[in-house]
């Protein structure tokens, strides 16, 4: 080195030394946080583990063999293979058609496709078992939650179509294509890793659910879970399964991951003026008209229909006082979760915000593979943790915790993305300016993050909102909420008394949907984090 | 504004080096281009910098004060450095004024002070007028400027700027770049401009450094890096070179396509003659110490126009100025009138 040492150079040293020092230190403390958040995150799958490995092996061997438990596992094999089957085949069809077909009101078609998200599946499960008396099994599982998740692959495939570049499908024509060996050729293998993440959504949504199959008798893993816990309070054997079940999600997530990495070639940036061309066949248009409109009958129209004439009917017997106090606790509730969950995912996006080094990377892999976590396990695992901390168990502060644990994954894919939004260059600059970290984080990436974060805390509040088995199994004694109101009549068939409380659900659910399902808005949302999901 | 100086400065990201042992300085006032292949370590310089790269060794110096003492650094923040990234980088939630006003101290400056500023700058961008225009709704040389206005407004120490006309097209790149260089100059302004274009970076400079695998291998005046290249391949990136194998005896006499007059039993060292291409003559008229051949072919560029000529299997790459009455196919005589460049192999 060939410095040298005046008394100048000695003081801006120690000057340098400082700074230095005080970097560290808050990186220290957000670096903690993180990890206590990480800690909280993993707190259910590491109680699951004990929890399993302390029953005897040669019993949980019994547990996991013995033929109704392997019925168990076939009866969920086949829901989720059916489900993601049927919501790939239409899911990308009516996308496709959506975008490449001339349609009257083409940029409005969409919500209707979309707002199925705002029906819980077990209000839709039950205005179908109102509207076809009779209505359970297997079958009319498959045919619920085909529906319920279409628009999952519907968004995420839209998302990746709107991404491909018009002037390629322009050359692929000139080359003497047709619109058909363009479709595979050209536009698919681009939009592979789009549609394998809306059909993960899918798969997730349907290993989890738990409001639907138990209405039609079906029995999956996330019913069998329940019942055992339930009938027994035998916490071991249920650890058992639950962990059978997220064996099962972590397969279909790598399988996911599979997909994508594959297509990593596909990300391709979109000019954004140039034109599209669209298909104009009448034949086409007719069926896709056709299409689109039996899909709307039988998603939209039905549940509304039942919901509304079972309300109206309903008229005289409703429980005002009852309704208002169920709505304001769901409110609340969910409120609390969005709250807590925004808290325990800001030191993270804080670091993510900077620039990430390994851990911070970790944490959030680690925290976003949470995201299949079925609302039963995590339920399971915190009403066992929960018991042991005295006063803040059953609380409407340990419920808003549980959601905000279900649902930090999607908050931190949403941080993410949001925050992949703000151009690297423009927080060197606002450095170079003089802004130190927090004002860049305060004046340059929390301006342009911000409708992003926000949006994603509305959807976890609206996700919390329709949450069923965590609130079922972790609510304060004599807390009703909509959701456990829904479930308590349409449990014992009696449709008129859940109408009213389903109706209000829907409806403030419907808002934050349709502003998901803005054209603008939704790719932007879609591919990275998922929504929705009531478990 | 300030000197530079960057002593011994290392960077590297896990196994790869980006920068080795690198040092350079720079009077105040002083503008200096680094020009060099991607992936040489320009960007990485500049930001070690502005600070946001922490470097493994090494010091800088801004002015007299030391911002960088081998991984000590001052954070980014309190060096009052002028960035310019590639694509501006402008704000895209604030408008112009709002973007230019960033880096001004609200707590030192009044409202008056800081909006008088904004016109200042505005007025020397030439964008009267743009105070509420959004990023979004600038052309690309606008939105160049603003992020210069946005650089200077601070009277940073330094100005750093990471190829910013890249991405605009030739005529206005042409024009933006004199306007600016003009308005650095005019405030004398220390400041490095990052470039991977030769000719920006010899019109720009005072000093042109050039870059390859973490290292300056060359430094000077652009008349010098561009005169008395250090290696062919040095040569070859400022600006177009014929490179022709040569041999030197021992008394220092060199052979080569020009002048084959060595004997041939003489002990030599060979090498290369590094000719740029308007250092040849072409004429109709032969001369003896000259070298016959044929065009094989004109690229006309109007104001000049590189003429190959085929002498002896050999293509000899001649500019010369329009208008001219060569033809393809025809006979000329070639002579070399400029310095003469010999590099022995290895």
């Amino acid at each position: 080195m060939q410095t040298t040492y005046s008394r100048r150079t000695h003081s801006s040293i120690s000057a340098l030394s400082k700074s230095a020092r005080n970097q560290s230190a808050s990186k220290l403390a957000l670096r903690s946080a993180v990890g206590i958040v990480l800690f909280l995150s993993t707190v259910p799958m590491i109680y699951l583990f004990i929890r399993a490995a302390q029953k005897p092996f040669g019993q949980s061997v019994d547990l996991l063999f013995r033929a109704k438990t392997l019925q168990v596992l076939g009866t969920t094999a086949i829901l989720v293979l059916a489900v993601v089957v049927l919501t790939l085949i239409f899911g990308v069809t009516l996308a496709s058609a959506l975008h490449f077909v001339r349609l009257p009101f083409r940029s409005i078609l969409i919500i209707p496709t979309v707002l199925p998200l705002a029906i819980p599946s077990y209000v839709f499960t039950y205005t179908w078992i109102a509207f076809v008396p009779g209505f359970s099994g297997t079958f009319a599982a498959i045919f619920i939650l085909t529906l319920s998740t279409l628009p999952y692959v519907i968004l995420a495939t839209l998302a990746g179509l709107r991404s491909v570049d018009e002037s390629q499908i322009e050359v692929a024509r000139s080359l003497g294509l047709s619109n058909y060996e363009i479709f595979f050729r050209v536009v698919l293998p681009q939009v592979k890793g789009h549609i394998s993440a809306g059909v993960l959504l899918s798969a997730l949504y349907t290993l989890s659910d738990f409001g639907a199959v138990s209405l039609l008798n079906v029995e999956s893993l996330t019913v069998t879970i329940q019942n055992i816990y339930r009938a027994s309070y035998d916490r071991g054997a249920a650890a058992v399964i639950a962990l059978v079940l997220i064996a099962f999600s972590t397969i279909v997530v790598i399988i996911d991951d599979r997909v994508k990495n594959r297509t990593k070639a596909g990300e391709a940036v979109k000019a954004p003026t140039s034109k599209q061309v669209l298909i104009e066949s009448k034949g086409t248009r007719l069926i896709t008209l056709f299409i689109l409109t039996s899909l709307f009958i039988v998603s939209i129209a039905i549940p509304f229909y039942v919901l509304i004439t079972r309300f109206l009917d309903n008229r005289v017997t409703i429980n005002w006082p009852d309704l208002l106090s169920a709505s304001l606790s769901t409110l609340l509730v969910a409120a609390i979760g969005a709250a807590i969950a925004l808290v325990l995912a800001a030191p993270l996006g804080i670091l993510l915000s900077g620039r990430p080094d390994k851990f911070t990377r970790f944490a959030q892999r680690i925290i976003t593979v949470g995201h299949g976590l079925p609302g039963v396990v995590v339920g399971l695992a915190l009403v066992s943790v929960g018991s042991k901390l005295g006063v803040i168990y059953q609380t409407i502060f340990f419920l808003g915790f549980a959601y905000a644990l279900l649902f930090l994954a999607k908050l931190v894919a949403s941080i993410n993305a949001s925050l992949a939004r703000v151009p690297s260059g423009v927080k060197d600059v606002a450095t170079s300016l003089g802004a130190n970290p927090w004002a860049v984080i305060k004046k340059v990436v929390a301006p342009i993050a911000a409708p992003g974060i926000s949006l994603g805390t509305i959807l976890v509040f609206l996700t919390a909102m329709k949450e069923l088995p965590v609130t079922l199994m972790l609510r304060p004694t004599g807390l009703e909420t909509l959701a456990t109101e829904i479930w308590s009549s349409a449990a014992i068939n009696r449709f008129n008394e859940a109408a009213p409380y389903a109706l209000i659900l829907v409806l403030i659910a419907a808002l934050p949907t349709f502003l998901i399902s803005r054209p603008d808005k939704a790719d932007r949302m879609f591919v990275n984090e998922s929504m929705g999901s009531e478990k | 504004m300030s000197s530079l100086e960057i002593s011994h400065l290392s960077v590297s990201f896990g196994e790869k080096v980006i920068l080795d042992d690198l040092s350079f300085s720079l009077k105040e006032g002083q503008i200096a281009a680094l020009l060099g292949p991607s992936g040489c370590g320009k960007t990485t310089m500049l930001r070690s910098i502005a600070g946001l790269i922490k470097p493994n060794s090494g010091t800088i110096r801004i002015g007299k004060q030391l911002v960088s003492l081998s991984s000590l650094v001052m954070p980014s923040h309190k060096r009052k450095i002028g960035y310019v990234p590639q694509d501006g980088a402008l704000f895209p939630h604030l408008n112009v004024a709002e973007n230019i006003a960033f880096g001004l101290d609200k707590t030192l400056l009044t409202k008056d002070q800081i909006s008088q500023t904004v016109k200042d700058m505005l007025l020397l961008i030439e964008l009267q007028g743009f105070e509420k225009r959004m990023p979004s709704e600038l052309s690309g040389g606008q939105q160049t400027r603003v992020a210069l206005a946005r650089a200077l407004s601070i009277k940073p120490t330094i100005v750093l700027l990471d190829e910013p006309f890249s991405a605009l097209d030739a005529e206005l790149r042409g024009d933006l770049r004199s306007q600016v260089i003009e308005l650095l100059r005019a405030r004398n302004t220390t400041a490095i401009l990052v470039t991977h274009d030769r000719e920006e970076a010899l019109v720009s400079a005072d000093v042109v450094a050039l870059m390859r695998e973490g290292r300056i291998i060359q430094e000077g005046s652009p008349e010098d890096v561009y005169s008395l290249p250090i290696s062919p391949a040095i040569a070859a990136s400022t600006g177009e070179a014929l490179l022709l194998e040569a041999a030197q005896s021992d008394d220092g006499s060199i052979s080569y396509l020009f002048n084959n007059s060595l004997p041939p039993e003489t002990s030599k060292t060979n090498g290369q003659v590094v000719i740029r291409p308007e250092e040849i003559m072409i004429s109709r008229s032969i001369s003896s110490n000259s070298a016959k051949g044929k065009i094989a072919k004109i690229n006309y560029y109007g104001h000049d126009a590189m003429v190959t000529v085929k002498v002896k299997s050999q293509n000899v790459i001649v500019r010369i100025p329009g208008p001219f009455d060569f033809q393809v196919g025809e006979e000329v005589s070639l002579e070399h009138t400029g310095p003469m460049r010999f590099f022995p192999s290895n």
